[in-house]
């Protein structure tokens, strides 16, 4: 429960949630009362662009952590939630720095879950969770299989309780999702994961 | 624009069966509630300056959910509302994931008026 607080000084924990069609309904139960927690938390909820400064607002009226629309260039920190921007890609270079760019879309979107999960990178002093919640397609798959490769934890929402099950259930299919739960689940085990700031 | 409300919802459905229970359910919670019965009625709402949540539903005659969805991006109306579709089918068709990144949700009928309700005040809470 306090494995950040034995890491050296410039480890990050960094939790990567990928949400699309019937995952807001999932988010609002996830960051509810969410306390202040020792990780930088990247989201990637497709959504019309007009939504997404109302998302981060929203989010910090119902938890303690701070949200924002993640800019190109912007140093992670603990503590915060990073919105990823409609209309373009989020990555993450060396774990650390925000990425922001406007390749093609992946899997019909932009922003691509895999995309930010998959540049994620191994380092000794580094922790990774990754989540996909509700929604069509199979974006976050690969991203599941690559969180998983580098050592992260892996949850995906169970199926009975997503508005659209095919995401978490293609995460599922690859075979390296830890485990299925539903959304009090996520979150319960995204603070014990991440530990409290 | 609508400060005295607590928020405008347009529910677009050719069931006015289902145009009468959202009025039931949503007014006495503070909810304006614009009905429109059909994707036209929809459409023509927007182009006189309807911005709010919006609940679709995807079998319609004439005009779909999806087809309506698809008229609002080709003409600029889908920017400032938060659409979530209606639907009696379980799962969406693979064939329409391109328009995922518009909707909000994906509303299962038969639905729980007290589900509806909540789910209706989640969604305004996303609106800019």
């Amino acid at each position: 429960m306090e494995h950040s607080s034995s890491l050296p000084r410039d480890g990050r924990t960094i939790v990567v949630i990928g949400s699309s069609t019937g995952g807001a309904r999932t988010l609002e139960i996830v960051f509810s009362q969410f306390p202040l927690v020792d990780a930088a938390v990247i989201l990637v909820q497709h959504m019309p662009h007009s939504m997404n400064s109302a998302l981060c607002r929203h989010i910090e009226e119902i938890s303690f952590m701070e949200a924002g629309i993640a800019e190109d260039g912007e140093e992670i920190e603990h503590g915060r939630i990073y919105v990823a921007p409609s209309d373009l890609h989020l990555k993450l270079i060396k774990n650390r720095t925000i990425s922001l760019f406007d390749d093609a879309k992946v899997q019909y979107v932009r922003p691509s879950i895999d995309v930010a999960m998959t540049s994620l990178e191994r380092r000794e002093s580094d922790r990774f969770a990754g989540v996909i919640l509700s929604g069509m397609g199979s974006d976050g798959a690969e991203g599941i299989r690559h969180i998983k490769s580098i050592g992260g934890t892996t949850y995906a929402q169970a199926l009975r309780t997503c508005a659209i099950h095919y995401m978490p259930r293609a995460a599922f299919a690859t075979g390296r999702v830890d485990e299925m739960l539903p959304p009090e689940g996520i979150r319960e085990n995204l603070i014990r994961f991440a530990g409290i700031l | 624009m609508t400060e005295e409300s607590f928020g405008r919802i347009m529910v677009v459905d050719d069931d006015v069966f289902i145009l009468a229970v959202m009025e039931e359910l949503l007014e006495p919670e503070g909810i304006e509630v614009v009905a429109a019965e059909s994707g036209d009625e929809c459409i023509a709402e927007l182009a006189s300056g309807f911005r709010g949540v919006i609940l679709m539903d995807i079998m319609m005659p004439r005009k779909d959910g999806w087809e309506t969805i698809q008229e609002m991006i080709d003409r600029d109306l889908m920017e400032g509302n938060v659409v979530a579709m209606l639907t009696a089918k379980d799962v969406p068709d693979a064939e329409l994931e391109h328009l995922k990144e518009h909707v909000i949700d994906y509303i299962t009928k038969p639905f729980e008026a007290d589900e509806i309700v909540a789910l209706v005040k989640g969604y305004l809470n996303y609106l800019p």
